[in-house]
């Protein structure tokens, strides 16, 4: 929080004397320019040819489906291919970084990043704040430090805006040494998770290292929550009585104190029970200790209560070059199809990488842009080398590019299924965004509905100091909602409060559960169960062709007259003209003069249908499952 | 990645092998190139009384806790907690939350003695699943691709491999290619969606789709000949046969009377037991089953107790019933975890239990196993390996040499690099009958 504080404090000042980079349009497009100059040294040097630029309409979809996630409609699809401007491809990105499909697409990476599942498993909590906050961050564009920052140091009330990033722990409760194995892969790509057991024979790690940095954010107990324990047992005991009071309990003790995180970490912790070096006893209590970088340290012999601070300022701070180069890698690897070094989440020195004056320069243009991603994607976006065409081969190297050309790449699940409802139902971002549903629920109502929200009645209960207290707020609240009834016959007003999208609204994946459904459409496609980082896949399967064939796309773009695509037929009568503006709707080119006579061909022989058995083709077709 | 040279070489080696093993159960129509005078190189231990023709692989994603499930340790009240302990058919003790499965214990091979290096879900799973640990340079193919590249499947147009409610990441067919990886199923009950040609749609017009895009697809190639395109592109050819296949209706859990799926039980695990009985009655050769929410770590027994009470009854079903259907003699029933739980109890997690990957249990079921048998066993507290230690790898050769299929045949990937199906593992050849 502080860091975060401090950075907007000094942005400030700065800018009344001159614009931070991240702001300036010029130090933006040179270093765009010294990118591509790497670049163009690195074929010089190889003596490679330089492949040539792609033509306006492969790039246009390209930059839509990178930056928004989505393919242009057909009329954004037209508009910029019959705009003759010589900027308009710079112009292009400047509109798509800054528009509303760019949070949605970075809040689906953001997602399977940081696991977001709606509903836990072991928790009766709810996620809803977390995942506004991370959609939020987004929005906002918060400085990746800083979001590292706040989720890493969180502690406080899960219901509060300012502290919702608490969800990082709080949902991960009861596996704490999992969350910061991911933590570290994450944020550091260094992976950890062999020495929760063990000496790693392969890497540096040993166990005993492990504990020393687990040890700083060690102890994510729930806020005060000990001063219900008693009341909390009783209402449980009697199991035959669960009425309203035994509800009310569990609000207070699994979606107040549930979502809570208490303390700031304990800066020490025990062995685990079976430790099995010889270098420290099984049960035998360590301090903080973080494992490269600059050395931070906490104490064995007392509780240090700032730990989770310690340990993100030393993750965003004293890891130099590691956490920004980790970061810029990945923007690389979503911007270009493919990392640098890969996989992104094991970090390399830059001096050890296929490239290293490119690995060093991005990492240093991080920390210059002051880790404004939205700003350094725009840097990649406006490259030459982004534009580069298509080259079908697989990358030469094993561990990440070889530079040579955009490789083809299948679409995410997510952009496919945006690139659908994009067909289907026009624009998506002119809809309203889900929003957390604040109102407090006794069993599976709402009660006091406009007197008290979740945000208020969480902020009184965790500021509850004796069980004394609690006691009475519990029996004053019970009492309240007795008066008050449960909520009853939701009016239609209230419910518009609550945006909510269930899995089968026609919106972007990012607005839908998280993770999709089993039976959903984006999970035949790959979509990550958000159980583990990053656990998404492009892989193709029988399941996903029948879909095309005779699913989703034929029952809402096939076979509904009112689709979007086909507005854009509307008052054509050329048949030429109809299949070319589908063709630009989703394929965002014109046919070329071989296809328009097969299509043609198809429209003489059958009729008026012939439009659906086009579209139906085309959607099937490789062209719309891969990003060129 | 040249998928293309490498499915030809990978032909020579699947044919040496079949000669000697395979061929009595593979469909001679699939294989027509295959000769008598084919020379043999037989790997070794190949086709040595396998029964097996499918497996049906029930992963408890999560980490099952083997103390409260099939290894419980009755004497010792501070490692067990409130799980108590029955004994089964054929003398085997299970836990109390199990009372359906022991009722089929002299079916089952109980093996105690599971040991993984792998202690997070991700690895552990993936290990399970490919024999080998997650490797950030290559792409393993699961053991249900691997059993597919080795023994070919069996009906020519329904999918050799289906996944239902499972995860995409751990039966993708890896380096061997989209081809082999499996069909996924998100509900039983939907079956395979999509795989009737759309109402209000003539055969006419979905043929003539079909053919525009194909036509667009070709051309598509042409330009960017690429092995990931290339395979989206077979697949549709295999989607077009499955659409075909008299067959579609292994898919269709309606079929099944009322009593039958009652056997089984509700919920999305059982009813996908019950539809992997029928894919493999129509000769699908492996079909995966998840059941999930095994990650313990808070509130441990209340936890168990509801997982066991989704499991034990659809499980208990599954053998009866194949055996019943006289398929429990070619149908090895698996049933496998990524790892165990500790037998310490974390008070402070509600009485939870964290990864415990040294010691664990999975069971195996049909296909020639002999019942009734625990093999392999734990510490007096559940907590190391004190007998018979088996490796993830051992214990997939183990189903693979159930399968007949060659645990010690190195196929080199696209990158000219050696594997096996299951690596070094050795299989446990005397829990077969």
């Amino acid at each position: 929080m502080v860091a975060g504080l401090l950075l907007v404090g000094m942005a400030g000042t700065d800018a009344a004397e001159r614009k931070r980079p991240r702001e300036d349009v010029e130090y933006i497009k040179n270093a765009a320019l010294k990118v591509d100059t790497l670049i163009a040294n690195f074929y010089r040097n190889k003596k490679l040819p330089v492949p040539d630029v792609t033509d306006d309409a492969t790039f246009m979809r390209r930059a839509f489906l990178v930056t928004i996630g989505r393919i242009p409609t057909a009329e954004e699809a037209l508009a910029f291919i019959e705009i003759h401007d010589v900027n308009k491809r710079a112009e292009l990105v400047n509109h798509l970084v800054n528009s509303g499909g760019y949070a949605s697409h970075m809040s689906n990476w953001a997602f399977d990043l940081l696991r977001l599942r709606d509903r836990q498993q072991d928790n009766q909590g709810g996620v809803g704040p977390y995942r506004e906050w991370i959609r939020q961050s987004m929005e906002q564009n918060m400085p990746w430090n800083e979001l590292t920052n706040q989720l890493l140091g969180a502690s406080g009330n899960g219901w509060d805006r300012k502290t919702a990033a608490v969800g990082y722990y709080t949902t991960d409760r009861g596996m704490p040494l999992d969350n910061l194995s991911n933590s570290m892969r994450v944020f550091l790509g260094t992976r950890m998770e062999c020495a929760q057991c063990h000496d790693d024979p392969f890497g540096e790690t040993e166990r005993k290292d492990f504990y020393h940095l687990a040890a700083f954010t060690h102890g994510q107990g729930e806020v005060n929550q000990g001063i219900m324990g008693n009341l909390w047992e009783e209402l449980r005991d009697e199991t035959k009585t669960r009425g309203l009071e035994y509800q009310v309990g569990q609000l207070f003790w699994d979606r107040i104190y549930g979502m809570s995180l208490g303390g700031g970490g304990m800066g020490q912790m025990k062995l685990p029970y079976d430790y099995q070096y010889r270098d420290a006893q099984p049960g035998e209590i360590v301090g903080g200790k973080t494992p490269f970088g600059k050395p931070v340290r906490t104490s064995d012999r007392r509780v240090d209560g700032e730990g989770r601070e310690k340990f993100s300022k030393w993750v965003t701070e004293k890891t130099t070059p590691q956490f920004e180069s980790v970061i810029a890698n990945r923007m690389w690897k979503r911007v270009m199809g493919r990392g640098i070094y890969e996989p992104v989440d094991d970090y390399i020195e830059a001096s050890k990488t296929v490239y290293p004056e490119l690995t060093t320069y991005l990492a240093d243009l991080m920390r210059e842009l002051d880790y404004d991603l939205r700003a350094f994607q725009k840097v990649i976006l406006l490259t030459k080398t982004f534009q580069f065409a298509t080259n079908p081969k697989p990358s030469t190297l094993d561990a990440g590019d070889d530079f040579h050309g955009r490789k083809i790449d299948r679409l995410s699940a997510e952009q496919i299924w945006d690139s659908l409802i994009t067909l289907s139902t026009g624009d998506p971002d002119r809809l309203p965004k889900a929003a957390v549903d604040m109102r407090i629920y006794v069993g599976n109502k709402p009660v006091m509905i406009g007197k008290k929200d979740m945000a208020q009645l969480s902020r009184e209960v965790l500021e509850l100091k004796t069980e004394a207290q609690l006691r009475r707020y519990f029996k004053d609240f019970v009492e309240q909602v007795r008066k008050d009834g449960t909520g009853g016959e939701e009016s239609a007003a209230m419910m518009e409060m609550v945006h909510a999208y269930d899995a089968d609204s026609a919106v972007r994946a990012s607005e839908l559960p998280s993770p999709a459904p089993r039976e959903h459409f984006l999970y035949l496609f790959g979509a990550s169960d958000r159980e583990v980082v990053e656990a998404s896949s492009k892989e193709p399967n029988v399941g996903q062709m029948l879909s095309l064939m005779n699913g989703f796309v034929q029952r809402q773009l096939v076979n509904r007259a009112d689709a979007h695509l086909y507005k854009s037929l509307q008052g054509v009568t050329s048949e030429k003209e109809k299949i070319r503006r589908l063709y630009l709707a989703i394929l965002s080119r014109p046919p070329t003069e071989k296809e328009m006579d097969w299509m043609l061909e198809e429209v003489a022989t059958s009729g008026a249908k012939a439009y659906r058995n086009i579209v139906a083709a085309l959607v099937m077709s490789s062209e719309f499952v891969f990003l060129k | 990645m040249n998928i293309g040279n490498y499915n030809k070489a990978d032909e020579l080696t699947r044919r040496q092998f079949m000669l000697n093993a395979a061929r009595t159960y593979l469909g001679v129509h699939l294989f027509p190139m295959l000769g008598s005078s084919v020379a043999s190189a037989a790997p070794s231990g190949v086709g040595t009384g396998s029964k097996a023709k499918h497996v049906i692989y029930l992963f408890m994603h999560g980490g099952m806790s083997h103390l409260d499930t099939f290894d419980p340790k009755p004497k010792k009240k501070a490692v067990m907690g409130p799980t108590k302990t029955i004994v089964g058919k054929a003398g085997v003790e299970i836990s109390g939350f199990l009372p359906k499965t022991a009722e089929v214990t002299d079916k089952m091979c109980i093996i105690n003695s599971l040991s993984s290096t792998q202690g997070a879900h991700e690895q552990g799973t993936y290990v399970m699943h490919h024999s080998y640990a997650p490797l950030g340079t290559i792409r393993h193919p699961a053991f249900g691709s691997w059993v597919l590249k080795l023994g070919g499947r069996l009906h020519p147009d329904l999918p050799g491999f289906v996944a239902i409610n499972t995860s995409a990441a751990v039966t993708s067919g890896g380096f061997f290619g989209a081809k082999y990886s499996a069909a996924p199923i998100g509900s039983p009950d939907d079956g395979l969606l999509d795989s009737k040609c759309p109402d209000g749609v003539s055969s006419d017009d979905f043929s003539r789709r079909l053919s525009l895009a194909d036509k667009l697809n070709q051309q598509f190639h042409e330009k960017y000949p690429n092995a990931d395109v290339k395979a989206y592109e077979d697949l549709y050819r295999e989607a077009i046969s499955l659409m075909n296949s008299s067959d579609l209706s292994a898919f269709d859990l309606s079929k099944e009377s009322e009593a039958t799926r009652q056997l089984y039980g509700s919920g999305k695990f059982a009813q996908g037991c019950l539809l992997a009985r029928r894919l493999v009655e129509h000769d699908v050769r492996f079909v995966e089953v998840q059941l999930g929410g095994w990650d313990t770590h808070y509130d441990n027994f209340t936890g168990v107790e509801g997982r066991c009470q989704e499991f034990d009854q659809a499980y208990a079903a599954l053998l009866t019933d194949l055996e019943a259907k006289g398929k429990l003699k070619d149908t090895l029933v698996v049933v496998a975890t990524e790892f165990g739980r500790t037998p310490e109890i974390q008070a402070d997690h509600k009485d939870g239990r964290d990864h415990h990957p040294s010691a664990f249990s999975c069971v195996l079921a049909g296909g020639g196993i002999k019942g009734g048998v625990k093999y392999g066993q734990t510490d007096s507290s559940g907590n190391k390996v004190k007998k018979d230690v088996v490796t993830v790898q051992d214990f997939n050769a183990t189903i693979a040499h159930g399968l007949g299929l060659p645990h010690d045949l190195v196929l080199m990937s696209p990158t000219r690099r050696p594997f096996k199906i299951a690596d070094q593992g050795k299989p446990i050849t005397s829990i077969f009958g």
